[in-house]
């Protein structure tokens, strides 16, 4: 490995420009709070001052990120350029020495690296904004997941391309989902549920949100009965009809996207 | 003594996050005690296996069964008297999962047969205590989307699990939840920043209350025979730039008391408004009843990050007293009469200013301890500054929202950067004792009825102090540094003292700033338990 590290060092200087560009960049995403320091001096995470590492291996790392790490993947929010100017800043720093005088200071006017959110046109940010609001406990992504946010306790919308654009606040106001089943408990509990698996004892309990995933044994359960009083409109009463149209008409941008 | 009548000292369990949920981490247990804490032997070890992070736990033991998390959300049930395994319960995290902060966990809660964790993403889950079978779980909100997790373990009183969520540093909103011990259904919501048309959202300008912050990320105290529930709230984000959050920003930095049946605010004491210094209320809410002028009061005491330490009556808010922990402080002068604060010394946009004690804090999250007996409260300290820039920002929900960067800096402003532990009058600050240590402590305290203190350091001596004295009385190599919570408790009337010892988190990361060495300071997850030579 020795003669690998070597070799690295020996690499022609990094494009000043694009050192520049990756200081910044650093400096706004990876120097953060507890994350890499300023100047990659390390915190929680990993020391990258003063040492030296792979260009592909660092590329590899910044777009992908570290599952199970708390490295996130960069590649949806970061252009291949940034990524690449990222990695020209970090192997910058393998002579560096360990110390660091100050913290870089940030031009404020430094673009900033786009949100997952911003791909959205701006006749669908509304709908999208419904769907997500985190200040309403009764939202969509309560029960469903989109763009790989939200819990998967309903249906997968993107599976309904059937229904018309003209129909999501008629199906969202008055569905009524045949997967609901009232659970009664032997206990006396009595709630709408869910079930996770065919033929389990794993119910979503939709009596309050967000939903409860409880998982249950034969022994807990009375029976399970078809027939319930939930309707789609009991979790959906904080949004009005054009507030429904909206997130339709984003959930069908989402669908038609695929 | 009127004092004990508080019962805010464990004996033989140690039932929630800080002993009591009155928070003081103070045992009225003495078999072991100043005279023959030197004897200390090792009963047994537990080695937890998932090293990454460290072990940041404070056991929980009930009727000699004792329950102690791992980084990664694992639950093990161990017999508290000889610490062989009765069950464990392994977590699986989403594929691919990002972990926010890192993945430690604090410790879990117990009652009436459950077993209560937060998980990384975002879960709360409750286990039979029987066998660890999973019963409920239900998830606060998307880690994706909040950029929050759960860390801390959660309050279980009176059938209600409460929690808040970690989130500070992202731009998120941040909340307390109550959900029913039994089912998980929730009962109760607390918005930490309130909502339009809400008392208090006129401390926010423009839309930042949507990504403000405040999140409640360590665990509550509970007063019964008040009904009330107390949290305290962490910094406003983004953490060093206000510029876009014009206001005081409630309820963030704040002490607030909760119904415990409804969720609604009874009172709030905010300690840092506006703050742009990352400095979080985000510690312990102490609870001790002390005479006052004449009459005895029933006070909170809270020491936040910025190294200032606040009593206030907690059946009301009304500040008593506040008093500096460290001598390196310089981002207020004081407080007044009426503990607000004086001096402000705020980062500044596009400029370097030193700033102590650093965002590492003048004490981290691992708890003091209060002895009714000694009437002292013995809390750690650290001495430390920072070299930091304010950046104007904007928000992407879920997303880190600093507002800033910073460095430490080797020297602070006084002295050495290093850490000490000391015993306090809670209402003067007047210091009794201190012991100084070269890197920061940030293993939690336990004060004991047998007059030790105990608590562990960096280099992984877990130590007994005197608590009258602050003489060193006993120490034990652990192998790796200390940052959990230590406990004691007994099973069939012999004593015993646990500590985790295991080193780890955010802020081990940020020590090679000023100490490289501590880069290489050796990680480990393990729980030590010691006793008094059996026959004796």
């Amino acid at each position: 490995m020795r003669y690998a590290l070597l070799f690295v060092m020996a690499l022609p200087a990094f494009p000043q420009g694009s050192v520049a560009r990756g200081d910044k960049l650093f400096a706004q995403g990876c120097a953060v709070g507890y994350c890499h320091g300023s100047g990659g001096t390390a915190a929680r995470a990993q020391r990258l001052r003063g040492r030296t590492f792979d260009r592909e291996y660092l590329i590899k790392v910044i777009r992908d990120g570290l599952p199970n790490t708390a490295m996130p993947a960069w590649g949806d929010r970061l252009t291949d350029p940034d990524i690449a100017a990222l990695a020209d800043y970090i192997q910058s720093l393998a002579n560096a020495s360990a110390d660091v005088a100050a913290p870089v200071v940030v031009d404020a006017a430094t673009p900033a690296a786009p949100d997952l959110g911003s791909a959205t046109p701006p006749e669908h940010q509304r709908g999208r904004e419904l769907f997500f609001d985190a200040t309403r406990e009764a939202r969509c992504a309560a029960c469903h997941r989109l763009n790989g946010i939200g819990a998967a306790v309903g249906p997968d919308l993107l599976k309904t391309g059937a229904i018309k654009i003209s129909d999501g606040p008629r199906v969202i106001k008055y569905g009524r989902p045949r997967a609901v089943r009232t659970v009664v408990l032997k206990d006396g509990d009595k709630f709408p549920g869910v079930a996770v698996e065919r033929n389990g004892t794993r119910y979503y309990d939709l009596s309050a949100l967000p939903p409860v995933l409880r998982s249950l044994t034969q022994v807990d359960i009375q029976v399970v009965q078809r027939q319930t009083t939930w309707r789609h409109l009991t979790a959906t009463r904080s949004y009005t009809v054009e507030d429904m149209q909206a997130v339709w008409n984003y959930v069908c941008w989402v669908a038609a996207k695929r | 003594m009127s004092l004990y009548a508080q019962n805010g000292a464990t004996r033989d369990n140690w039932p929630h996050y800080g002993g009591q949920t009155s928070a003081w981490r103070y045992s009225a247990l003495d078999q072991v005690n100043a005279a023959n804490v030197s004897k200390l032997t090792t009963a047994w070890v537990f080695q937890s296996g998932e090293i990454d992070g460290g072990m940041q736990v404070t056991p929980i033991v009930v009727d000699g069964v004792m329950y102690v998390t791992t980084s990664k959300n694992n639950v093990f049930a161990l017999d508290a008297a000889t610490g062989r395994e009765l069950w464990s319960y392994h977590y699986t995290l989403p594929k691919g999962f990002t972990v926010f902060y890192g993945p430690w966990n604090r410790g879990v809660a117990v009652a009436d047969g459950r077993v209560f964790m937060g998980t990384l993403d975002n879960n709360l889950l409750a286990l039979d205590a029987k066998n660890g079978r999973e019963l409920w779980r239900v998830q606060n909100e998307d880690v994706n989307q909040c950029g929050c997790n759960i860390t801390a373990a959660p309050l279980v009183v009176k059938g209600k699990v409460i929690t808040g969520v970690t989130g500070g540093d992202s731009a998120h909103r941040g909340y307390i939840n109550a959900f029913d011990a039994r089912t998980g259904r929730n009962l109760w919501k607390f918005w930490t920043i309130p909502g339009p048309g809400e008392k208090g959202h006129e401390t926010w300008s423009g839309d930042s209350w949507k990504h403000g912050g405040g999140s409640a990320w360590m665990t509550g105290s509970y007063d019964a025979e008040l009904g009330l529930t107390y949290w305290s709230v962490g910094n406003p984000a983004a953490d060093f730039w206000g510029g876009n959050r014009k206001g005081d920003n409630l309820y963030t930095d704040s002490v607030i008391a909760l119904d415990i049946d409804t969720g609604k605010l009874k009172w709030y004491f905010q300690q840092v408004p506006h703050d742009v210094w990352d400095f979080d209320t985000a510690y312990e809410n102490v609870l001790i009843d002390l005479p006052l002028n004449g009459r005895t009061r029933k006070l909170l005491l809270n020491v936040n990050k910025g190294g200032f330490t606040f009593v206030v009556d907690r059946t009301n808010g009304e500040f008593i007293a506040g008093w500096p922990l460290v001598k390196n402080l310089n981002w207020i002068s004081g407080v007044n009469a009426k503990g607000e604060l004086q001096g402000r010394n705020e980062p500044v946009v596009g400029k370097n200013k030193i700033i102590c004690p650093s965002i590492g804090g003048g004490r981290s999250w691992n708890q003091g301890a209060w002895s009714p007996k000694t009437s002292m409260f013995y809390t750690t300290g650290i001495e430390w500054c920072e070299d930091v820039v304010a950046v104007p920002e904007t928000p992407k929900e879920g997303q880190v929202y600093f507002g800033g960067t910073f460095k430490l800096t080797r020297k602070p402003m006084q002295g050495e950067a290093g850490g000490h532990l000391g015993a306090y009058d809670p209402i003067s600050g007047k210091r009794a004792w201190l012991y100084e240590y070269k890197y920061p402590l940030l293993a939690s305290v336990l004060a004991t009825a047998g007059d030790v203190i105990f608590t562990g350091d960096a280099e992984g001596f877990f130590f007994a102090l005197d608590a009258k004295t602050g003489n060193k009385l006993w120490s034990f190599q652990t192998g790796s540094g200390h940052r959990g919570g230590p406990i004691t408790y007994a099973v069939n009337g012999r004593q015993y003292v646990a500590t985790p010892s295991g080193w780890g988190s955010a802020l081990a990361g940020l020590l090679p700033q000023i100490w490289p060495e501590a880069e290489r300071f050796r990680a480990g997850a393990a729980l030590f338990v010691f006793a008094l030579p059996e026959g004796k």
